[in-house]
């Protein structure tokens, strides 16, 4: 079932239960839910973005200050919640705080879901304590790599967050544990990379989702990631040029904290720390004139 | 106990500076003369800070801030020229540059563009952009003003925040997202908005241009002159600017009092009106054929036929005429001529409302601090005097509430008793209405009600001040009896002579077929007018005079302001309107000397004291008058 059906349903089954809607259970307080679908643009999971999308404009971030929680929604004061954070609420009201803080570490409590794709056995998602291993995610829920291989990389956070390395597997899965390693749990999606891939071919696929992504307010954003994705196509199919890497490393510092809305600043961040750990690789590609993982390569999710 | 003031200190660049509170960084800055350079930043508009040139350090603040959008605070310590801003400046530029076309040898904007000004200060000598470029639409037309070129376009949203924040007409929208963006129109209609010429003068590259000036001029080839549109009464403030003793365009020289910065399309695109196509000389209708003579010669037979009429002459001049040639016309009339008739009503049949120094009570800006302003008309109002609508605009974002009515009845309704001040603006020919409508508000309303009404042309004023027309004399002087026929009665009033004074081709005579035919028996017709006319073939002697762009002197705007215009062309051999009255009263046996237009206005001065040499620029002083 799709998923906006699946919720329309359950807000049918709580408005026929008198939990929204007039006079909920009696109480003569009267609270609804609308369910609004977005039409799939990643810059509309910024929240004044959402905000603009929600009112109809083009989705653009909006300028900070005023925050939503100040002028928000059609100019009102507004709480933007994640899905991440409604799905946890019912059950620390059911099972209360203490419960919940009985799980995970002192600095990253409770739970999370993280959404496993890439090179594991059993890709999928997967609720855990705060705190977990990465390994045990890797390895125990996810049954390891595919195919017998071994692990090159992963992405612990999302499309943005800086890559990690075999040698990250013991950190725990909460923020500060993931932060301290030079990443960012973001928003919990763990992409996992086996030992054939490409990793200039996974940050060109990246940098190519945040150029097509980029709603083109702000000329970092607009310009510097249309710039980045035509300088990872030539090194990835043998055009690339010595200095590219460092010119990739620059446009970062120009784009990272310069343009409009985090869209921006996280485009720059997996190809910078792919430069950081595997700037080898790049220089295979632009010496060797080709891709070394041509043939071998398997597609990443 | 701290103070507290509406005050903050900051220091930017190691100077310290004391602004109001919400100024941005960028205005403070201005204050102790750093620049700090923008593109989206426009005075008038919202900050959006979607360029990101303006980024600047600010202590305690981890990211780059901009300075367009953010405001100060007490204690900030803002730098605008570290390594770290350099660095980046030079990283924006390449970027807004990376697909730029950098066709600037056959771009309009080159020379005053402001994406090649900051270059050369802040960008990098080259670009390691080595990818064949974007390609957009180039000279794509939004109307049949405006040129859009995609591929110079930095996106900056000026001109489609014009749209939204200052005409209000929301025509032009950004179009596609990423690297794909571009500015349109809906469904690529031509735009219809009678301010688009704004557009190409906050473009701070050359996408939008206009197309009347395309390929004309380098900016630094043109002669720019201070001088005001002569498009309306509302006197917006201009700079001709001239290549060649052409006109190449007009562009807005803001003042604040008058146009906010803005100049409206018929007037910004009425210059060729003015262009002149060759040097004229005098005709005197001779045996049936008008034949080329003198001016001297013209002027004498012009006298001569005059003189035969004397007090059955009749004078018209253009509300496009200066304050001195007004002035001097009158004065031409009235002393040598002897002949009461006067006027500058455009068309036969327009009633002769004369206007009275209160229906300028309400000065243009004060339109942003009245609580109510009943446009009595509506758009017929705007069409008079298009900027009018930017002014109500921007009023209304400001809160005040701007009532569109065609009845006065619908007007008296709309105005609440508690309603503090309260303009009526309306055009010269409901004159009666307004006063009315002003006399129920004044009873009904607790405030202040004043009024502010359109005449025609940009001097039309001026020429009711001073007493250019059959009632009153200058400065509302009382003729005693004395009073001369509307150019409607002039014909049942016995007119055997006309001297008709045309200044400008949009302010001309107009007359019907049925003032023709009566024309056409008349014993003299002097024309006086800058280029060919439909009344040449009526005329017995016609004097080629100057336009508008070509002449030295003063026009009254609707709110009675005293304007300088200047002489933009220098239309050589061709003579000054001023010193042809002159000669034909000198031929009259009139002892005149002016020597320029400022003793012109040295002596109009002492007939209308409310008109004063030190106060040029500023409203007319009626109060006073006593």
């Amino acid at each position: 079932m799709p998923q906006t059906e699946l919720l329309e349903t359950a807000l049918e089954e709580a408005r026929a239960a008198g939990y929204i809607g007039r006079n909920v259970l009696g109480s003569g307080f009267d609270v609804d839910v609308l369910l609004h679908r977005g039409a799939g643009a990643y810059i509309c999971g910024e929240e004044t973005a959402l905000l603009t999308s929600l009112e109809g404009y083009r989705g653009e971030p909006r300028l900070k200050p005023p925050f939503p929680a100040v002028k928000g929604l059609y100019g009102k004061p507004t709480v933007v919640n994640n899905v991440e954070t409604l799905a946890t609420l019912p059950h620390i009201v059911r099972n209360g705080p203490d419960w919940f803080a009985a799980m995970g570490t002192p600095t990253g409590k409770g739970t999370r879901v993280w959404c496993m794709s890439g090179h594991v056995n059993r890709p999928g998602n997967y609720e855990l304590e705060m705190g977990t291993p990465i390994r045990e995610l890797i390895y125990e829920h996810g049954g390891g790599i595919w195919k017998g291989r071994s692990l090159k990389a992963f992405q612990p956070g999302g499309a943005s967050m800086m890559v990690l390395l075999p040698e990250h597997l013991d950190v725990g899965l909460d923020f500060d544990a993931i932060a301290k390693a030079g990443s960012m749990a973001g928003a919990g999606a763990m992409m996992v990379m086996d030992e054939t891939t490409c990793i200039v071919d996974v940050a060109r696929r990246l940098v190519k989702f945040f150029e097509h992504e980029s709603c083109g307010k702000c000329t970092p954003c607009r310009e510097g990631t249309y710039w980045m994705a035509n300088l990872f196509d030539r090194i990835e199919f043998g055009e690339g040029k010595p200095g590219d890497p460092d010119l990739l490393l620059d446009m970062g510092y120009n784009i990272d904290g310069r343009s409009f809305c985090p869209l921006g600043d996280a485009s720059t961040w997996f190809p910078r720390s792919v430069i950081k750990y595997f700037r080898d690789e790049f220089e295979q590609h632009i010496v060797e004139k080709a891709c070394p993982f041509r043939g071998e390569r398997e597609a990443v999710a | 106990m701290a103070v507290v003031t509406d005050q903050v200190t900051l220091t930017v660049d190691g100077q310290s500076v004391t602004v109001a509170k919400g100024t941005l960084i960028l205005d403070a800055a201005k204050k102790l003369g750093i620049e700090i350079p923008i593109f989206c930043s426009h005075p008038k508009m919202e900050p959006v800070a979607v360029c990101r040139m303006c980024l600047v350090e600010v202590e305690k603040m981890p990211k780059l801030q901009p300075a367009c959008a953010v405001y100060v605070m007490d204690g900030m310590v803002v730098r605008t020229r570290t390594e770290q801003v350099q660095r980046y400046q030079n990283g924006v530029l390449e970027f807004l540059l990376a697909n730029h076309p950098l066709d600037c040898p056959i771009c309009d904007k080159g020379g005053e563009c402001p994406l090649q000004d900051q270059t050369y200060t802040y960008g990098p000598g080259a670009s390691r952009y080595d990818f064949p470029k974007k390609h957009f639409d180039k000279a794509v037309p939004l109307s049949d003003k405006i040129l859009l070129d995609r591929e110079r376009c930095v996106l900056c949203w000026r001109c489609t925040r014009f749209s939204a924040e200052i005409s209000g007409e929301r025509e032009l929208a950004l179009i596609q997202r990423g690297k794909d963006t571009i500015i349109g129109t809906f469904n690529d209609q031509p735009a219809r908005s009678e301010y688009q010429g704004n557009w190409t003068e906050i473009c701070p590259v050359g996408a939008l241009t206009s197309r009347q000036y395309r390929f004309i001029s380098r900016p630094w080839d043109l002669d720019r002159t201070a001088t005001i549109c002569p498009g309306c009464s509302m006197g917006c403030n201009v700079h001709a600017d001239a290549r060649h003793n052409r006109l190449g365009r007009f562009q807005a020289r803001e003042n604040l009092a008058v146009d906010d910065g803005w100049l409206c399309d018929f007037g910004r695109y009425s210059f060729p009106s003015f262009q002149r196509e060759g040097i004229e000389r005098p005709r005197v209708r001779r045996d049936g054929r008008l034949e080329e003579v003198s001016y001297e010669e013209a002027m004498a037979a012009a006298a001569q036929s005059l003189r035969r009429a004397g007090p059955a002459t009749a004078g018209w001049a253009s509300p496009a005429a200066t304050n001195e040639e007004l002035f001097l016309f009158q004065r031409l009339l009235r002393e040598v001529l002897a002949t009461p008739h006067l006027d500058h009503g455009r068309g036969r049949g327009e009633a002769a409302t004369a206007l009275e120094p209160d229906d300028a009570a309400l000065p243009i800006a004060d339109l942003e601090r009245c609580d109510h302003v009943l446009l009595l008309g509506g758009q017929a109002v705007i069409d008079a005097a298009p900027v009018l609508h930017l002014r109500l605009f921007k009023s209304e974002r400001k809160g005040v509430r701007v009532h569109r009515v065609d009845d006065a009845r619908a007007a008296l309704e709309a105005v609440p008793a508690e309603a503090q001040a309260v303009g009526i603006v309306s055009s010269l020919g409901r004159k009666p209405e307004v006063d009315s409508l002003q006399g129920k508000l004044a009873r009904k309303v607790k405030g202040s009600v004043r009024r502010l009404l359109v005449p025609d042309g940009p001097n039309g004023r001026g020429a009711t001040d001073l007493g250019f027309g059959p009632g009153r004399g200058p400065g509302y002087a009382s003729l005693d009896g004395k009073a001369g026929r509307a150019r409607p009665d002039w014909e049942a009033a016995g007119v055997r002579a006309l001297y008709l004074f045309e200044a400008s081709p949009l302010h001309d005579f107009q007359a019907s077929g049925e003032e023709r035919e009566w024309i056409q028996r008349l014993e003299t017709v002097v024309l006086q007018r800058p280029r060919p006319s439909p009344l040449d073939d009526l005329a017995h002697v016609i004097l080629p005079g100057r336009a508008f762009v070509e002449k030295a002197g003063t026009v009254t705007n609707m709110e009675g302001r005293v304007q300088r215009i200047r002489p933009a062309i220098d239309a050589a051999v061709v003579r000054d309107d001023w010193k042809i009255l002159q000669g034909v009263a000198q031929a009259l046996g009139a002892d005149w000397r002016y020597r320029d237009p400022d003793e012109v206005f040295a002596d109009l001065s002492r007939a209308v004291p409310a008109y004063r040499a030190d106060r040029i620029g500023e409203r007319a002083l009626w109060s006073e008058r006593a």
